[in-house]
């Protein structure tokens, strides 16, 4: 064959593509109730996979968005409650307390601030509202380690922790939960048995799934522990924040030195403790990110598979039933190449719509997961978030999948023999 | 259009075999046809006497077991089958008993059908049906699909396709064997005209009267010619 012929093919190409393709949606839009059950494979696996990916990527979108906020700088310190099979034990042995946070805060030099913080689940209370909410006992240190703005009124100042005031500074979302009004501040609410005089409401933060950080009311720590006594106070987590990012390593070695000698551990002995970076936190979120990742990527691999054999299916039901046209269409000169280009395209045409279904009913059923458990579970659950590489992934695969699949039955339309295909009834 | 006298088909020997099983059963067995353009050739026979054989291979569907046959300067029984689809593409018309047409393409769309795939662009093809449509007088019916038209005028849109390309060769097998015999009478007129008008045209048929259109008839029996005759008919062509 000559250069110039073969130019001429390859010319003719894209012009026939567009034709197929014209050719292709006419078929199926020729018969639209059977395309879309053939699709359906298609449009399931990929509404699935767009759902959990848009949900999944949106609550990490919003974990990364919080620990971002926590700074480079800062790093978190709790009990390692690992050493032990049983939490519980676990709760008895193991202590990190104020005076730990206070040898940590005069002994490391890298330390810029330290906030010991004791949680506590309580009820509260105000005129005939009851609710329940996260209590944190902690000093005057967390409002600038956080980065804590306020609406109204102030943080708890050092005063507060000093002498003990039955104080508290409450979370955007207790203001919907004890029907306070936006000028609460001097009112008096009960935190478990114990009655607390507002001093503050701190800006409405946002957060991921229920451990909303707008659910929280902030206590003097000496309060706290005057209320929940020395089994809360010896189960503390810290937050320490560093003087430089660059050195948060040496840090974190100086801090666990200080704790190790504060335990009294030996050489040898594991850390009765276990600090958190950003870093870390963010590797360990990035882990998970990526392993539910390839989850998903099973899934699809598998549905669309599936999809894939519908598509087949029905494309040699196809290929059968209009064996005349074929016949037809090679008569009056159409090429092998024509024929099998014809149903590859209608089989990649399909699958695509279907994947474009798909994709859009699968930004809807998240939309509406996302506003059932908002309704339920937590009012600040985070949106849905589809990222442009899901977009794509799906189309492609599903586009693949058409192709893959539709190679058999094209390649079996384009070996018809003209004679035979023109007799077929 | 080339002045009669050129020959367009030269065939010489034409054997076809197909094996049936262990035993082989032979459609053709040596013909040989010359065909000057501008000629109007009944081929007839009884079923089963190898013409649809014949048709098949004149109509380059399909190439012969040994022998030669050269259309239009090609040489058809050398060539590979996406070789004989570009031949049938520019060179051959056909006109089928059933019509053949697609069911979901509209009438326009159907005789546009082998300019697709000559790579003729989309405008200019719609032209050129619209053109051959307009030959037939069946331009109002451009967009009606084959299911809305009477056999009569969806073999007047299978005759337009099979003239879009204009093609060195119409073949018709047995044309009017789907439609009553005034509807007959019409179509076969149609073929007559064609031919005055210079086109080469082939006939494949069993019926006398029908046959009795073309000047030239040529008999096949049991895989061979029996007669090749020039009458003296009412649709006088450009034979010899």
């Amino acid at each position: 064959m000559s250069a110039a012929t073969r130019k001429e093919q390859i010319f003719g190409f894209w012009g026939s593509v567009a034709e197929l393709f014209r050719i292709a949606l006419r078929a199926i839009m020729g018969s639209k109730m059977r395309s879309f059950l053939t699709t359906l494979g298609i449009i399931i696996g990929v509404l699935a996979v767009v759902a959990v990916v848009s949900i999944l990527q949106g609550v990490f979108q919003s974990f990364l968005g919080q620990f971002e906020a926590l700074g480079a700088n800062t790093l978190f310190i709790r009990p390692n409650y690992e050493m032990f099979s049983d939490r519980r034990e676990g709760v008895r042995r193991l202590k990190l307390t104020y005076d730990d946070a206070q040898a940590v805060a005069q002994q490391v030099p890298d330390v810029r601030a330290i906030a010991p913080m004791l949680f506590r689940s309580d009820s509260i209370a105000f005129r005939s509202r009851h609710d329940t909410t996260t209590i944190v006992g902690t000093t005057e240190a967390y409002g600038p380690i956080s980065d804590v703005n306020m609406e109204t009124g102030r943080f708890l100042g050092p005063m507060d922790v000093d002498s003990r005031r039955k104080v508290c500074v409450i979370g955007h979302d207790i203001l919907d939960k004890l029907a306070l009004s936006d000028q609460c501040v001097g009112t008096e609410i009960q935190i478990g048995r114990d009655t607390y005089t507002v001093i503050g409401v701190v800006e409405k933060l946002g957060g991921a799934f229920g451990e909303s950080d707008d659910d929280r009311i902030y206590v003097p720590l000496t309060s706290a522990i005057q209320q929940y006594g020395n089994d809360a106070a010896n189960q503390l987590i810290l937050l320490v924040q560093v003087r430089d990012a660059a050195h948060m390593d040496s840090a974190v070695e100086r801090i666990s030195n200080v704790l190790r000698r504060q335990h009294g551990l030996k050489f040898g002995q594991t850390d009765d403790f276990r600090t958190f970076t950003q870093e870390e936190v963010l590797k360990q979120i990035k882990t998970f990110t990526n392993v539910s990742t390839l989850i998903v990527a099973a899934i699809v691999g598998i549905t669309l598979v599936v999809g894939g054999i519908g598509i087949m299916n029905i494309m040699l039901v196809s290929v059968t039933e209009r064996t005349r046209e074929i016949g037809i269409r090679m008569a009056v000169g159409a090429k092998r190449i024509h024929v099998l280009y014809q149903f590859l395209i209608e089989s990649v045409t399909l699958s695509t719509l279907g994947g474009v279904i798909g994709l859009g009913a699968g930004w809807g059923v998240s939309l509406l997961t996302v506003w059932i458990l908002r309704k339920t579970v937590s009012p600040t659950f985070p949106p849905a978030y589809v990222p442009l590489w899901v977009v794509l992934l799906s189309l492609g695969f599903a586009a693949l999948t058409g192709a893959v699949f539709g190679v058999y039955p094209a390649v079996k339309a384009s070996r018809l023999d003209p004679i035979e295909a023109l007799r077929y009834e | 259009m080339t002045a009669s006298g050129d020959t367009l088909i030269e065939a010489r020997d034409l054997v076809k075999d197909y094996p049936m099983g262990e035993s082989v059963y032979h459609a053709l067995r040596g013909v040989s046809l010359t065909v000057r353009r501008g000629e109007f050739i009944a081929i007839m026979g009884p079923s089963g006497s190898g013409k649809s054989t014949l048709l098949h291979l004149i109509g380059c569907l399909d190439t012969p077991t040994s022998g030669e046959y050269v259309l239009a300067g090609s040489p058809v029984h050398t060539l590979a089958p996406d070789q004989l689809a570009e031949l049938r593409n520019k060179e051959i018309g056909f006109v089928f008993q059933t019509f053949f047409l697609l069911p979901r393409a509209n009438a326009v769309e159907n005789v546009e059908l082998p300019l697709i795939y000559a790579k003729i662009p989309p405008a200019q093809r719609h032209h050129m049906a619209m053109e051959a449509l307009e030959f037939l007088g069946l331009q109002t019916h451009a967009a009606h699909r084959p299911n809305q038209l009477s056999g009569g005028q969806r073999q007047q849109i299978a005759i337009a396709r099979a003239l879009v390309n204009k093609p060195s060769l119409i073949l018709a097998d047995e044309p009017t064997g789907n439609l009553d015999s005034k509807t007959s009478e019409n179509i076969m007129g149609l073929l007559v005209r064609l031919n005055q008008m210079g086109n080469t045209l082939i006939l494949v048929t069993h019926e006398p009267d029908i046959a009795a259109y073309a000047p030239r008839q040529v008999r096949i029996r049991d895989g061979l010619i029996v007669s090749d005759e020039l009458v003296g008919t009412p649709g006088k062509g450009g034979g010899s």
